[in-house]
């Protein structure tokens, strides 16, 4: 019994005794190594990276064209917004290699050839519920390709595509900051930067639920 | 250092501190958010380039244009062509579910040979070399050994090239025996040939009737070109026509008209004549019609005057004398006053003195060949076809009396008879069937006592379908060689459904076919090349498309940039030259061959002491009772007082169900001299006492389970009745009774 | 319609049905079900379990042979006002899912933001809205007749008629492509009204005096701010929920139906 006695006291001293050094010590390190875990581990753990089947290159393509992005990524008669072009647009120039690229190579093998459509990556790719049309913003809002995409239209290789390993979703939907503070509009497409620029220039403010943008505008 | 309890606690609350200020958390919360709201199954429809593709629909003889929504290459939905004369935009809900077809499972992907037993659904894939090359050899043997005539083709329409390639195959091959789908317009094409003396369908001019008699037509439940009549209807509407319906069900054609009037079930042809009776009795009839173009009324009104007097009518029909009285003067009374017949949607034939009876009602008023009448409208060659020249095996064959006995001197009249097809194979009296073909028809389920044709069907060593789909018919054939989906083959398609002038639309292929199927025309080119001699030589065409341009001639052009040729300067035939009988006039009475307008009672199977009830059909446009079985969506629209669960429901007058002791939504069993079903009771306020009515259209036995397998199949609960004069069936209804299950 | 009459003015979108001219076909059923990737399943005669957001009911009067007498409605969502956008359904929603655009008058259905509490099922007193049993199937290659223009709802949430409103998206896309404001009364037309055969659905702006819709049941304060036509009505009158979705009919027993009454009362 008395040993026993004997060991609570001395711990009871190292208590009292000591400084609460170890146990800050304890929780700087579980503070320190869940900073490192959510900061460092965390976001290469959630973004698988990949590349993009032909390492396009935009600048080069933008110096060939006359109009611009709308060249390619033009609107079509109905106001429907072509995106990404198919196989038969690029192959009005590609039917065969005109270049020397190697990627362009690669491309006229693999796709052109067989008849393959490429499987781009798409970093701005939404989820199916979102509703989302180029020509309101463009047409008539007067907004630029770059607001949104950023100079993507100046780059002379793919980026690599961060895919989200739990919503399948290009990380640059949440953007690259990881706190998601964006200091550019590209850098970020959630919907609540639809909604702030919606608020901002009072578009389709008519919901009666929250007094704001109504869910129709943006959602399908 | 020791790790005890309070340094793990600092350590855990100094991670809970840091994660919290990492993105970590709010991060995971928003990610696995978005992944529950997104679910990797779900399917995510492919987007691309929205365009439209046209062409018309061959779900049923309407032939409205239709405009198929693409999604890059994908038909997304079909949709009515807007500005079609037929449809204008309109549309059935068969024809929205078209899509369904094309890529539902019950496609048949490549040729198949039978493996197993007959309807076993035992399968193995075969080449189309193969198939050929079986088809060939089978119907060579036969040929070889002048049986060329025991081959029997069964097609779903008369009309159009791919018909008339089969017809000519079997002309060329030497078999008299081609059947097609028979309806309402057989008997009214054999009326306009026994009263007018010419070879003509039936039109209706119903868009500028200002009142409507019908007798017993589902005007709104797919009579003629379905769409079309669902305009009219809405036209009448707005401009105050009087519709009246004469049925013994309250259907939604009855609830939809002015007055509706109930009348014992299969006495319509008696009230025709009772209302004949009223018109000349009170000398309302188009005296200068009378007069002058027409041939045998007086004799004819003599029997009518004696007949069918407002009493005997009444009590033949259950119509009160006043009804009849009233009814007979409104129409004599109205402008326009049309008449029209074909029960339901007009799938039955019906009897061809119950036709003429109701085209007397139309002539006595005048209503033939003018405006808002009955149009004789000739059966244009709009093809050209090239002469062929027939060996003497083709001739000798071609000779040969046809299993069903039509155009023979018992039935002189028919074209085709495929209600005898399965007595005539079973009795095999003159020769037996060795082979059939059959295209763009399912009557292993459609024909009334399906369960004879089935045994017929067995009978035949060598059953060819051309079916797409998996269906009844084909599963009870020996080798299937696919034909195209609609949506991706080019025909024509000639409407006949009722309309007042020639028109054929075009059939354009709107997606590439999706599987390793062949167009039945090629595959009969093919037939017919491979054959060789005579036979081949009867088709000088590459292929169906080659074909098709060669017989359209002129009209090519028309039918392949606009989808559609009418004969715009169309003119219904003047009454002075409209006639080509002996007497060159209207004829009442037909002497030579016996017939005349009037009521022939049918006499029922079953007796009335074991079946105390009148099981009667009804069409719905929620139900495709012809070769197609009910696509998924529809089945979905199908009421549930039609269809429960697996039963389908039974109307009855809940006067007549009480007296039963059958409680409403109890099961029960359906009996009548053909066969029996499970069916659900259901009170219909809107039914004759004594008098049961089931759908047509469910029952299918084939297909998948999203079409298969709901309620039974009133084909065979029925059985045919032959109809004297014209040999076509006549039944519209069977004995029956109900007992609880 | 006219540019400068419309421009920013507030849109109701409304619908009128003529019962006199429904056939109670089921095209406007299944006009839906393809435009909005409506699923199905084995067994659909449950219709309490069967998703259809458009369905026609079948009506009797109730009388015996033969003075019986049937009328079919086809009842959509009706996109319910109630009072300042106050539907039964939104006003329950806790998970804001459903929410009254003041801009068009239509009652929105977000399917991601739906958690399955079938609150508005409950609200609602037109058996507008589902709940998704099961998760959608489409066999064989019906996956490629999905539209994408609609997203295809998952199990566990609740799902009605929208008015096809990514249609009034895509006619306003084409609208700012041309650099115009306002789209034209024929330019938004729902599935349901463009197919039905009998042409007895007439949809459009219920403000816009150019619109039919408009013609045919503007509100008359003579007639107490109903319309005018005798002709017309709405379902559940009495309830206030303010339904955007009017009949017409022109038979008493019929108009009578669409409300409840005790006995002996006259509407």
């Amino acid at each position: 019994m008395s040993t026993h006695k004997d060991q609570t006291k001395a711990v009871s001293d190292q208590d009292t005794e000591g400084p609460a050094a170890p146990i800050i010590f304890f929780f700087i390190i579980g503070f320190a190594a869940s900073l490192v875990i959510g900061w460092g581990i965390f976001p290469k753990l959630l973004y698988s990276q990949k590349h993009q089947p032909i390492d396009f290159n935009h600048a080069v393509h933008v110096e060939e064209v006359d109009d611009g992005c709308e060249s390619c990524h033009y609107f079509r008669e109905d106001g429907s917004f072509s995106g990404i072009p198919d196989l038969e647009s690029c192959m009005e120039c590609h039917e065969d290699v005109i270049g020397a690229s190697e990627e362009e190579e690669k491309f006229v093998e693999e796709y052109v050839v067989p008849e393959r459509e490429v499987p781009w990556l798409v970093y701005s790719r939404q989820p199916d519920c979102v509703y989302f049309s180029h020509a309101p913003h463009v047409i008539s809002g007067k907004m630029e390709c770059a607001e949104c995409h950023g100079h993507i239209g100046e780059s002379d290789h793919a980026r690599v595509y961060e895919e989200n390993r739990i919503t399948g979703y290009s990380r640059d939907i949440w953007g690259k900051n990881m706190i998601g503070i964006a200091k550019n509009p590209w850098e970020r497409m959630k919907m609540d930067d639809c909604s702030k620029c919606h608020i901002r220039e009072n578009v389709n403010q008519g919901s009666v639920q929250t007094q704001k943008g109504g869910c129709f505008v943006c959602h399908k | 250092m020791k790790i005890d309890r309070r340094s793990f606690l600092a350590l855990t609350i100094g991670g809970a501190a840091g994660t919290a200020l990492t993105p970590l958390p709010w991060k995971l919360t928003d990610d696995s958010s978005i992944w529950s709201q997104n679910w990797p199954w779900t399917p995510v429809p492919a987007k691309g380039e929205n365009s439209y593709a046209y062409t018309s629909c061959t779900l049923c003889p309407g032939g409205c244009g239709l405009m198929v929504r693409m999604v890059g290459d994908r038909a997304v939905k079909i949709e009515g062509l807007e500005g079609h004369p037929i449809n204008d935009g309109g549309i059935c809900i068969l024809g929205l579910s078209g899509l369904q077809l094309l890529y539902g499972a019950t496609r048949v992907k490549t040729p198949l040979k039978r493996i197993g037993k007959r309807g076993e659904g035992r399968w193995e894939k075969i080449s189309w070399d193969e198939a050929l090359a079986n088809v060939t050899a089978k119907l060579g043997q036969l040929r070889d050994a002048n049986q060329s005539h025991t081959v029997a083709c069964i097609l779903g329409s008369k009309h159009g090239t791919t018909s008339t390639l089969f017809k000519r195959f079997m002309t060329a091959y030497g078999s008299p025996n081609v059947m097609t789908t028979p309806s309402v317009q057989d008997t009214l094409e054999m009326t306009l040939q026994v009263m007018h003396g010419v070879e003509a369908e039936a039109g209706f001019d119903i868009e500028n009737s200002d009142y409507i008699l019908s007798f017993g037509s589902g005007l709104i439940e797919g009579w003629g070109s379905p769409v079309r009549m669902f305009r009219a209807n809405s036209a009448w509407r707005e401009n105050g026509v009087k519709v009246v319906q004469v049925e013994p069900r309250l259907s939604s054609t009855a609830a939809k008209s002015d007055q509706w009037i109930p009348i014992n079930p299969g006495t319509e042809a008696a009230l025709a004549m009772g209302i004949a009776h009223i018109l000349i009795k009170e000398s309302l009839f188009d005296n200068d019609f009378i007069e002058n173009h027409t041939e045998g009324f007086a004799g004819w009104k003599k029997m009518v005057l004696d007949e069918y007097t407002p009493e005997k009518v009444a009590a033949i029909t259950g119509v009160g004398k006043t009804a009849i009285v009233r009814v007979a003067r409104e129409f004599a009374g109205a402008d326009k006053p049309l008449a029209l017949c074909g029960r339901g949607c007009g799938d039955t034939p019906g009897s061809l003195a119950e036709a003429m009876a109701v085209h007397t009602v139309n002539a006595l008023v005048g209503s033939i060949n003018r405006e808002g009448g009955v149009i004789a409208v000739p059966m244009t060659a709009y093809a050209a076809w090239p002469d062929m020249t027939m060996d003497s095996m083709a001739q000798s064959g071609m000779v040969k009396s046809r299993v069903d006995g039509a155009g023979s001197d018992k039935f002189p009249l028919a074209a085709s008879l495929l209600n005898r097809f399965a007595g005539g194979v079973i009795a095999a009296d003159a020769y037996p069937v060795n082979a059939l073909l059959i295209s763009g028809a399912n009557p292993v389920y459609a024909t009334p006592d399906a369960q004879a044709f089935k045994k017929a069907v067995e009978k035949i060593p060598f059953v060819v379908s051309f079916s797409s789909y998996m269906d009844e018919t084909s599963m009870n054939a020996d080798l299937i060689l696919p034909n195209h989906v609609y949506l991706e083959r080019l025909e024509d398609v000639p409407v006949t459904a009722g309309l007042q002038k020639p028109m054929v639309g075009m059939v354009q292929p709107v997606v590439y076919p999706l599987h390793d199927t062949r167009h039945a025309g090629d595959v009969v080119i093919e037939l017919a090349r491979s054959m060789g001699g005579s036979v081949g030589d009867a088709f000088p065409w590459d292929n169906y498309e080659a074909c098709l341009e060669a017989v359209l001639g002129e009209k090519w052009d028309a039918l392949s940039e606009e989808g559609l040729w009418q004969d715009e300067n169309f003119q219904p035939a003047e009454w002075g030259e409209a006639f080509e009988t002996a007497s060159g006039k209207f004829e009442f009475m037909n002497s030579a061959m016996g017939l005349m307008p009037s009521y022939v009672p049918l006499s029922l199977e079953g007796n009335a002491s074991t079946f105390p009830l009148l099981l009667i059909p009804f069409d719905s446009m929620r139900l495709a009772s012809r070769f197609i079985s009910d696509p998924p969506f529809v089945i979905k629209a199908v009421e549930d007082t039609v269809l429960k669960g697996k039963e389908m429901c039974v109307e009855i007058n809940p006067a007549t169900a009480k007296s039963l002791g059958l409680a409403n939504g109890k099961s029960a069993v359906l009996s009548t001299p053909k066969g029996g079903a499970r069916v659900k009771i259901y009170h219909y306020d809107g039914i004759m006492p004594g008098v049961v009515a089931v759908p047509r259209g469910l029952g299918h036995t084939a297909d998948d389970k999203y079409m298969a397998g709901k309620g039974a199949n009133f084909n065979a609960l029925i059985g045919p009745v032959e109809d004297r004069a014209s040999g076509l069936d006549t039944a519209w209804g069977i004995r029956a009774k109900l007992a609880k299950a | 319609m006219k540019e400068a009459q419309g421009h920013n003015k507030t849109k109701k979108f409304g619908m009128v049905i003529d019962l006199d001219k429904c056939t109670g076909c089921g095209a406007c059923m299944v006009a839906c079900m393809a435009e909005n990737n409506v699923s199905f399943r084995e067994d659909e005669s449950d219709k309490q379990l069967s998703t259809a957001w458009m369905r026609v009911y079948k009506m009797t009067n109730g009388k015996p042979f033969p003075d019986a007498d049937v009328c079919y409605i086809p009842r959509p969502c009706m996109h319910c006002e109630g009072h300042g956008g106050h539907s039964p359904c939104v006003s329950v929603c806790p998970a804001t899912a459903t929410d009254y655009d003041n801009n068009t008058g239509i009652v929105s259905q977000i399917y991601t933001r739906c958690f399955g509490c079938r609150y508005c099922m409950v609200a609602c007193p037109y058996h507008a809205r589902v709940f998704n049993w099961w998760d959608p199937v489409w066999p064989a290659d019906m996956e490629k007749m999905l539209n994408p223009d609609v997203s295809v709802r998952m199990r566990g949430v609740v799902e009605k008629c929208s008015f096809c409103y990514h249609r009034y998206q895509r006619a306003m896309e084409k609208a700012h492509y041309e650099e115009r404001h306002e789209i034209e009364e024929d330019e938004y037309q729902t599935s349901c009204t463009q197919a039905c055969p009998a042409g007895a659905i007439t949809f459009g702006d219920l403000n816009n005096p150019d619109h039919t819709v408009n013609q045919l049941v503007k509100p008359d304060n003579r007639h107490g701010g109903r319309p005018k036509n005798p002709h017309a009505f709405r379902l559940l009158e009495r309830l206030g929920t303010n339904p955007k979705v009017y009949y017409l009919s022109s038979r008493e027993w019929v108009i009578r139906a669409g409300d409840n009454y005790v006995k002996n009362e006259n509407h």
